[in-house]
């Protein structure tokens, strides 16, 4: 862990019913570079709000997401030359991966076609550079024989194996999972956490958020509790696990552990 | 049986008057010709304007949002400004269109663009189109047809469109692809294939009611039928012609698209 702040949350909140609901209350936080970021917490406790907003698929009602020295929250931003330039979330959404709870793999595509769309009409890859790129994701997931199958035909746990492999043919610098097994069969929990346990060792920059609390303990080397929009404790996963502070989360642990 | 040289219309349904009917063959496969172009263009135009009046219709454009908010960016307490900052004039023209269009008569809408419209406003050029078909008759329908089955297919479009899981929009945007991106290779292929029935069906229906562009001269297979009525005084043999024609040119034409929804979904079976 170095201390190359990648992404700076500065006083996140939002808002629904013009403030009657706060999903998110005033949440800071610095994700670095290499950061295993587990975040836990209650349903409805705003971590998938947060997580969400990190790549504004949300938008916050306020505060500040730092990305690149930019804060993408705002319409423009004053540029190296001192010129004021509009922030294009396109081009910041290119660099954080996300895979959602229900894969959200392209049904009408195959497999190969999943993976090498973004990169050929985004990146503008060559077709073939791309189609070579992704056989290679596929095999390290032990997909590689199902390249032109459809999702369909796929199940649960390789779907989402292919749902990583599609968000990793754009080379992101942050992985953000949003509750990655919660709707695989059990059985199938455990080949998706071995490609993301696989996916930290090799030192990509992740924000979890998860119920697997065997992983957060094992795999993230920070932690955030969250409840009712606050984070309410932060810190290295085995500590919280092991000793944790505040009254809340001693409660919850009780309960899923 | 020859009640067909007295001048008075006959009803009955003879061998003869059929005969007679086929007389006129070269006028009925024109007809047959002009209706089938006819659906063509009226499907072309009416899809392409469905597409644009649906997009339209889902924008989010409201020039006037800045109303809604006060100094420190505070939404304000005073209803009738917060109603109007919502209001999207894109959205609006495009429901406007679409709401006329489905609560009037074709009839009325045909009348209107040929009439109105391209007698008065507009001037086409008078040619001959495929050796026969009067372009200053044929335009006018094809142009009205084509505005009143887009309304129909905007809604349908519209639906289609609205029926594609969320979660699509958020993987394509997720991995840095731009709205009109994600419209053109996720949702609309996605959409398309959903309403293809329903796209079918509404084909079926501009073929069917194509025929009422005999009322502004159009030399479709309706005007084929009035022309052979008129010149041998025989009123049923004619009908029956056209209806077994219309018969043999939407019965097919539905269970072909059957056949094609079918295997299209295919890749969504194991």
């Amino acid at each position: 862990m170095t201390n190359d702040k990648l992404l700076q949350i500065k006083n996140l909140k939002k808002y629904y019913n013009k403030g009657a609901i706060k999903a998110l209350d005033d949440v800071s936080i610095d994700i670095h570079r290499g950061d295993v970021m587990v975040v836990i917490g209650p349903s409805g406790s705003g971590k998938s709000t947060f997580l969400r907003s990190l790549n504004l698929m949300e938008e916050p009602t306020d505060g500040q997401i730092i990305f690149h020295n930019i804060d993408i929250t705002k319409k423009s931003f004053i540029n190296k030359a001192g010129k004021k330039e509009k922030v294009n979330i396109n081009l910041h959404r290119q660099k954080m991966g996300m895979v959602f709870q229900h894969f959200n793999l392209f049904p009408h595509k195959t497999i190969l076609q999943n993976m090498i769309l973004a990169p050929v009409k985004v990146l503008k890859m060559p077709q073939e550079q791309a189609t070579e790129k992704a056989l290679a994701l596929l095999a390290r997931v032990g997909l590689e024989d199902r390249a032109n199958a459809y999702p369909i035909q796929l199940s649960g746990g390789q779907k989402q194996r292919v749902a990583i492999v599609r968000a990793l043919m754009m080379e992101p610098e942050v992985m953000l999972f949003d509750e990655p097994t919660s709707a695989l069969d059990p059985e199938m929990v455990g080949e998706v956490l071995s490609v993301m346990k696989e996916l930290a060792n090799s030192g990509m920059t992740m924000v979890v958020v998860t119920h697997e609390m065997g992983f957060a303990r094992e795999v993230g080397n920070s932690m955030l509790f969250m409840d009712e929009g606050k984070i309410l404790e932060q810190g290295d996963p085995k500590e919280l696990f092991d000793n944790p502070q505040h009254p809340r989360l001693q409660d919850f642990l009780s309960k899923v552990l | 049986m020859c009640i067909g040289k007295e001048i008075i219309m006959n009803n009955f349904i003879t061998a003869e008057g059929f005969e007679k009917t086929f007389r006129y063959i070269k006028l009925i496969e024109q007809g047959i010709f002009t209706t089938i172009m006819l659906a063509l263009f009226t499907v072309v135009i009416g899809f392409i304007l469905g597409i644009l009046l649906a997009i339209m219709r889902m924008t989010d454009f409201r020039p006037l949002r800045f109303l809604a908010y006060g100094k420190k960016g505070r939404i304000r307490n005073n209803r009738a400004l917060v109603a109007i900052s919502k209001f999207n004039p894109i959205a609006f023209l495009a429901t406007a269109y679409v709401e006329i269009l489905r609560s009037t008569p074709v009839l009325v809408q045909i009348m209107i663009i040929y009439h109105g419209v391209f007698g008065k406003l507009i001037e086409i050029p008078s040619f001959t189109m495929f050796g026969f078909l009067k372009s200053n008759r044929f335009i006018p329908g094809v142009v009205a047809l084509g505005m009143n089955s887009g309304a129909y297919l905007c809604e349908i479009i519209r639906s289609g469109i609205q029926s594609i899981d969320g979660g699509q929009t958020e993987a394509a945007r997720s991995l840095g692809m731009t709205k009109v991106q994600t419209l053109v290779h996720i949702i609309l292929p996605q959409a398309i294939k959903n309403i293809l029935p329903a796209i079918a069906n509404e084909f079926v229906v501009i073929i069917k009611e194509s025929s009422i562009t005999y009322t502004i001269g159009v030399q479709d297979l309706m005007f084929a039928v009035t022309a052979v009525q008129g010149a041998n005084y025989i009123v049923m043999e004619p009908l029956l012609v056209a209806t077994a024609v219309y018969f043999c040119l939407c019965f097919p034409t539905s269970k072909l698209i059957a056949y094609f929804e079918r295997r299209m979904s295919r890749g969504d079976k194991r």
